[in-house]
């Protein structure tokens, strides 16, 4: 077993090195294109944290995307940007814990519709406050480079990647997994349930908030609309069922998946994409609940055994 | 402060809230009877609103002729989503533990299907179309025709509904299997058909509140997701299961936004539906009227 985990971690490491050549040897349009499939790693593999291990299904992650867009923009010029990214994780992760309470109190279908419901109420208090501001979308001058981006996000995706399959090892994700199979057994046998909730929600918000600092960086202006997009958090969790959230592999494959697709339909045909992505939604679902990652663990086990 | 008390908001809240209770309606008998959160009900809506649509602008059909094939086309809809995808899903021991939140990724898929279909097909363009638009007046207050018969309309049906409901052999099985699940099996109440009606149902009334709706509103792919929103924000106040209270949460929700934009301002009116939608959730998860048991 260790020295399988041993040869795990030198293939990640070895994914990152490669991942850390793509500015010298890409053009700009692929580093964009790689920039934004970090970005959606990084994610899904922090959606996993709550959602995945807890069954509690966040359908609202957008929300500490574009907090973290928004701490972004307001502190721009006034802080150095290393500075910021790291306080946009702040920020995202503290209201997380401000939300997590009242939210994770209700469970089941309650919880999703909230999570909906906070981020829709975070995007139209942010659209007021800016429109009080007499604001309409802010120009961001002086962004870092395109290659610099990128190997922040980088550093975010891997990092997301590392927090899950830990997360998942430890007894603290025992403890999150046993609150989905089974909440009130969990209680009983010692899991302070709440508590673990409440942690995984907090984590689960941190990098996503960091992401929101970059990419409103790397999008150059900034509108409220764009950056708490409903659409970000139906994403993420397309990307993480697709690919399978029972551990780290999982969105890292739905992510790779999606942008493929999206990268070979969204330009031209990009209602045909959206179909192909409601249609792939339902078949997993109902056909493969555990992923292509859990197709593909099923499908090894069978042939071990 | 005059106006506030102006026979105008008052229809205006009618109107609004007489559409939202039958789209709620529908979705409250889906949840309620099943458990599935359909996120895709506001796409029936938008559906219903492209039937009438085009039957008036292509072959000037009525929409109130055009509304009947629209809930038919739409029930059917509804029936082939649950043969074909819920049945599935409900028979599913891995999938029924968490139908709740299964059910909503599955609808969401669908909604998403829904609504880009339209779009390939129908464009991304709003349209809309002039029917009995001449203004009446009643009292101090100033109505068009069309959305005075919209009221009427959607009025007359959310009361059928409930009355049905309440007093048809039908309506009581159906209320008993929201009610009590298992002792409505052991009474002989077959859920497998009460299933296949209530999407029957629920699907027509969605759509039917969008044949009304294109009288008065622009048409677009897009334009079902505030409903599903406010459906899910009545549903949520009266009550999940709890019929009557979608009927009055329908008005209660048209009378808070119409009076509450009225106050303030209409860049207010989605702080204002959410704000009351997250204020319920977390104070009173089981409805304003409370009662009805939540699984929780």
């Amino acid at each position: 077993m260790t020295r399988r985990r041993l040869a795990a971690a030198t293939a990640f490491l070895a994914v990152v090195a490669l991942a850390a050549l793509a500015p010298f040897l890409l053009g700009p349009y692929l580093v964009g294109v790689a920039l934004d499939l970090l970005m959606w790693i990084a994610l899904a593999e922090s959606w996993i944290l709550l959602s995945g291990m807890t069954g509690y299904i966040s359908l609202g992650h957008a929300v500490f995307f574009g907090t973290g867009g928004y701490v972004m923009v307001l502190a721009w010029g006034v802080l150095p940007f290393w500075l910021v990214v790291p306080l946009g994780g702040l920020v995202a992760g503290l209201l997380a814990l401000a939300i997590g309470y009242p939210c994770l109190r209700v469970r089941g279908p309650y919880f999703v519709i909230l999570t909906f419901g906070v981020a829709e109420f975070a995007k139209f208090v942010v659209v007021a406050i800016e429109a009080g501001l007499g604001k309409a979308g802010r120009l961001m001058f002086g962004a870092p480079s395109l290659d610099e981006l990128y190997f922040v996000m980088l550093a975010l995706a891997a990092a997301a990647f590392v927090i899950a399959d830990c997360v998942r090892r430890s007894r603290f994700g025992a403890g999150l997994r046993a609150i989905r199979e089974d909440e009130d057994a969990a209680e009983t046998i010692g899991v302070p349930t709440t508590r673990f909730k409440i942690l995984a929600y907090t984590l689960s918000a941190i990098i996503p908030g960091m992401v929101g600092t970059v990419m409103v960086l790397r999008s150059t202006y900034f509108e409220p609309l764009q950056v708490f997009d409903p659409l970000i958090s139906f994403t993420i969790v397309t990307m993480a069922i697709i690919g399978g959230s029972d551990g780290a592999p999982g969105p890292l494959m739905g992510a790779v998946f999606l942008v493929s697709l999206s990268e070979l339909l969204w330009a031209n045909l990009p209602e045909v994409y959206m179909i192909l992505l409601g249609a792939l939604l339902v078949g997993f679902v109902l056909g493969a609940p555990d992923g292509i990652h859990g197709w593909i663990r099923a499908r090894l086990a069978r042939r071990g055994a | 402060m005059d106006s506030l008390l102006s026979g105008q908001l008052l229809v205006a809240t009618l109107v609004v809230g007489a559409l939202y209770a039958l789209v709620a309606l529908g979705l409250n008998l889906i949840y309620g009877t099943m458990r599935l959160l359909n996120i895709a009900h506001g796409d029936l809506v938008m559906l219903g609103a492209y039937v009438s649509y085009w039957g008036f602008s292509l072959a000037s059909v009525s929409p109130l002729v055009s509304m009947f094939v629209a809930m038919a086309l739409s029930a059917l809809l509804g029936m082939a989503i649950y043969v074909v995808l819920v049945r599935r899903a409900l028979h599913s021991t891995a999938l029924v533990a968490r139908i709740e939140a299964n059910s909503l990724l599955i609808f969401f898929g669908v909604s998403v299907i829904l609504q880009n279909t339209a779009a390939l097909l129908f464009t991304a363009n709003p349209r809309a179309y002039a029917y009995l638009d001449q203004v009446i007046r009643i009292g101090d207050a100033a109505i068009s025709a069309n959305r005075l018969v919209v009221l009427v309309v959607a009025l007359v049906v959310c009361v059928a509904a409930i009355l049905y409901l309440r007093l048809s052999m039908t309506g009581l099985a159906i209320r008993a299997l929201i009610q009590e699940r298992d002792a409505a099996r052991l009474a002989g109440i077959e859920p497998e058909r009460i299933h296949l009606l209530s999407f029957a149902l629920g699907f027509a009334m969605a759509a039917l509140a969008g044949s009304l709706i294109s009288m008065i509103q622009q048409v677009s792919p897009f334009m079902g997701f505030p409903f599903t929103i406010a459906a899910f924000v009545i549903i949520i106040l009266g009550g999940l299961g709890n019929l009557m209270g979608s009927l009055i949460g329908g008005f209660l929700l048209a009378a808070i936004e119409t009076y509450g934009v009225a106050l303030t301002s209409a860049s207010f009116r989605s702080i204002l539906i959410y704000g009351v939608f997250i204020a319920v959730l977390v104070w009173r998860p089981q409805g304003l009227f409370g009662g009805a048991r939540v699984a929780r």
